[in-house]
């Protein structure tokens, strides 16, 4: 079979397309056990911070109808531990590797981007500016055309590498957000995370949460994100990352379709840790099923 | 860790809504340890449904082994409708389960209801390592006794309680252990069961210093330790069910919140931001 799925996110080389979501792979060391991690596009490592962040109270989890609900609130061991444990486990493998920070502040931001453009083997960073867990830093960057026009200043301020950001869903103008991001410099715009919802236990009258809210990812969200995709493709010329409720090689199909050049997949590789490996496979086939010879025929190709 | 199809090779209704199945799988029944689980992709045709984690109940040696459910929502709904020689999508075995030393000598089994699932397996090793063992057994009524036969056979004395008095002890196991702990004395007690059973006696254990080691039960996502989401609180910071526990040392636990709060102001590595985040939403 001679179809060509590699694509280049303004300077990242991957062989092909499909990535983990941030958060849902870790560093990649459990999943190493269940799959063949050099087949992946690419590995995204968890949301790291400038120092440890313990996370939200549980419970943390819900699932909910075609999807769930998830108030991790960022836990991680900071970006020296990451530096030291998790990236040279990830560095074992022949896939570029991105960084995806959060910070609290403009300078967070600008910090973790100084420190990782000096680090040999980080292929690019990508902003989380959407987590709706956290209080300060997260979303409130990501909703405001205005802060997340300055924390992309600021980090491409501070970094040679390839620079993603990564956009919320919980706002009303997304081409906005993506054309100030992009203006400020971001070389690759990934969306969605997850969008803000609650669900509430009718026999306790408490919330399912302990953080009361928390993100909603699965299958629920995917309509809402390939109409984002759409949405951003149209008002900005960077490359995409599609990302929301893919489970397997049509639902990856119809991001391309809406523009995206690349898609990580979160929740799935919950249920099925070869998801990733089986939308591989599965694009291959659709392609030539279809006639085509390279993944780059169909992006952006939906006919309107 | 691995995933695998496990073919269904036995299946029974033990009691009304209770089901027993056996899986073969020669890898996990000769790496499964007492206490670990399974992460099961219950069959259904609903669409999305999250993995669901079963206690390892019992182990063939080196052929199969075997889960004991009880039917609660959607996912051990479907679970109780698969057929013999239908394949089960499994990922195990899973987390960190009882931990015992070398020189233990006695040891104290308490379940409750549905506890008995990791506590027979554990029952089993204990035989193997001749440990003398009580087990100690909760359940509603007389009717409802899972399990009991095979834990009298495997323990030196076995002690039953049931809510209603219709056998053994009128109350809970957590009674039944406080009215004879002092004649029992274990070096260590495991215990599974609702969480305000294990709560007491874990209180118990405290006063008569003897050492405690219970199964807790959480939401679980990946169930492998990737998406953090199956955070218990203990007094060293947030640890995972599913790859830290599910069996923890009730020395470590922290059980609700004001428990929280003490456990993070003695300064358990959590930071209090994590806290105060709590009473804003999102
Ligand atoms: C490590 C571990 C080991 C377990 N071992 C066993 C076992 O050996 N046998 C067994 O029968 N069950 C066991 N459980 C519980 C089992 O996972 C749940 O009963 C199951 O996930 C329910 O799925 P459901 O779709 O049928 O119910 P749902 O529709 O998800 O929920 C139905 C009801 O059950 C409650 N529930 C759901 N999940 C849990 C849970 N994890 N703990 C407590 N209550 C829950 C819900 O709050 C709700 O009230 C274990 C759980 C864990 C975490
Ligand atoms: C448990 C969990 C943890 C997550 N953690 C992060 C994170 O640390 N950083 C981040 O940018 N996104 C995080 N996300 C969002 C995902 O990367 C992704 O954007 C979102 O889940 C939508 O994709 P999905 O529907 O395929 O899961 C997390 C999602 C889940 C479910
Ligand atoms: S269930 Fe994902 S970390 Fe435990």
């Amino acid at each position: 079979m001679s179809v060509n799925l590699s694509v280049n996110l303004s300077g990242i080389k991957m062989k092909n397309p499909v990535m983990p979501a941030s958060g849902t792979f870790g560093a990649g060391r459990e999943f190493s056990e269940l799959i063949d991690i050099n087949r992946l596009g690419a590995l995204v490592a968890k949301t790291v911070t400038l120092k440890p962040r313990d996370g939200n109270i549980p419970p943390r989890l819900c699932e909910v109808s075609s999807g769930m609900l998830n108030s991790i609130g960022l836990q991680n061991e900071g970006i020296d531990h990451f530096l030291k444990h998790d990236f040279p486990f990830m560095r074992e493998f022949d896939v570029p590797i991105i960084v995806n920070i959060a910070g609290n502040s403009l300078e967070e931001y600008a910090q973790l981007c100084r420190e990782l453009d000096r680090v040999e083997g980080v292929s690019g960073i990508e902003l989380n500016i959407s987590c709706p867990n956290i209080k300060a830093g997260g979303i409130a960057f990501g909703a405001s055309s205005k802060l997340a026009e300055q924390v992309t200043a600021a980090a491409r301020y501070n970094t040679q590498l390839p620079l993603i950001v990564k956009l919320t869903p919980n706002v009303y103008n997304i081409s906005k957000i993506a054309r100030a991001v992009t203006s400020a410099g971001a070389d690759v715009i990934s969306l969605i995370n997850t969008m803000v919802g609650m669900s509430i236990d009718t026999n306790t009258f408490k919330p399912n949460l302990g953080n009361i809210t928390g993100g909603l990812s699965g299958p629920a969200i995917k309509p809402i994100a390939v109409r984002m995709v759409w949405e951003v493709a149209q008002s900005v010329k960077i490359p995409i990352i599609g990302i929301g409720g893919i489970s397997n090689a049509l639902d990856a199909v119809e991001f391309f379709l809406a523009g995206a050049t690349a898609i990580a997949v979160g929740t799935a590789n919950f249920i099925n840790p070869t998801t990733m490996t089986d939308i591989i496979s599965g694009l291959e086939a659709y392609l030539v099923e279809k006639g085509f010879t390279d993944i780059s025929q169909i992006i952006g190709k939906v006919k309107t | 860790m691995l995933q695998i199809k496990a073919d269904i090779i036995g299946k029974e209704e033990v009691m009304p809504g209770v089901f027993n199945l056996i899986l073969v799988s020669p890898e996990i029944s000769r790496n499964a340890r007492p206490g670990q689980f399974v992460h099961v992709l219950c069959p259904t045709d609903d669409g999305f449904m999250l993995r669901r984690p079963f206690s390892i109940h019992r182990v063939v040696p080196g052929r199969a082994f075997e889960i004991l459910f009880q039917v609660v929502g959607k996912g051990t709904e479907a679970l109780s409708r698969v057929k013999i020689h239908d394949t089960l999508d499994i990922i195990g075995p899973l987390g960190t389960g009882f931990k015992y030393s070398e020189d233990i000598r006695s040891a104290l089994l308490i379940a409750g209801g549905l506890g008995v699932a990791p506590l027979l397996f554990l029952a089993e090793e204990l035989v193997e390592r001749q440990v003398l063992f009580y087990p100690m057994l909760g359940y509603k009524t007389k009717t409802q006794m899972l399990r009991y036969i095979d834990f009298k056979r495997l323990g030196k004395k076995t002690y039953a309680a049931t809510e209603d008095g219709s056998f053994g002890h009128e109350g809970t196991v957590a009674d039944l252990l406080n009215r004879t702990v002092h004649n029992i004395r274990p070096e260590i007690i495991y215990a599974c069961g609702p969480v305000g059973m294990l709560k007491k006696i874990s209180e118990t254990a405290d006063e008569f210093g003897i050492e405690c080691q219970v199964s807790l039960e959480t939401k679980m996502a990946c169930g492998i330790g990737v998406c953090l989401g199956c955070a218990c609180v203990t007094r060293r910071g947030y640890k995972m069910a599913c790859k830290d526990g599910p069996v923890f040392n009730t020395r470590d636990i922290l059980w609700g919140a004001e428990d929280y709060e003490k456990g993070l102001a003695n300064g358990c590595g959590c930071d209090n931001e994590a806290l105060s985040e709590t009473d804003s939403a999102g």
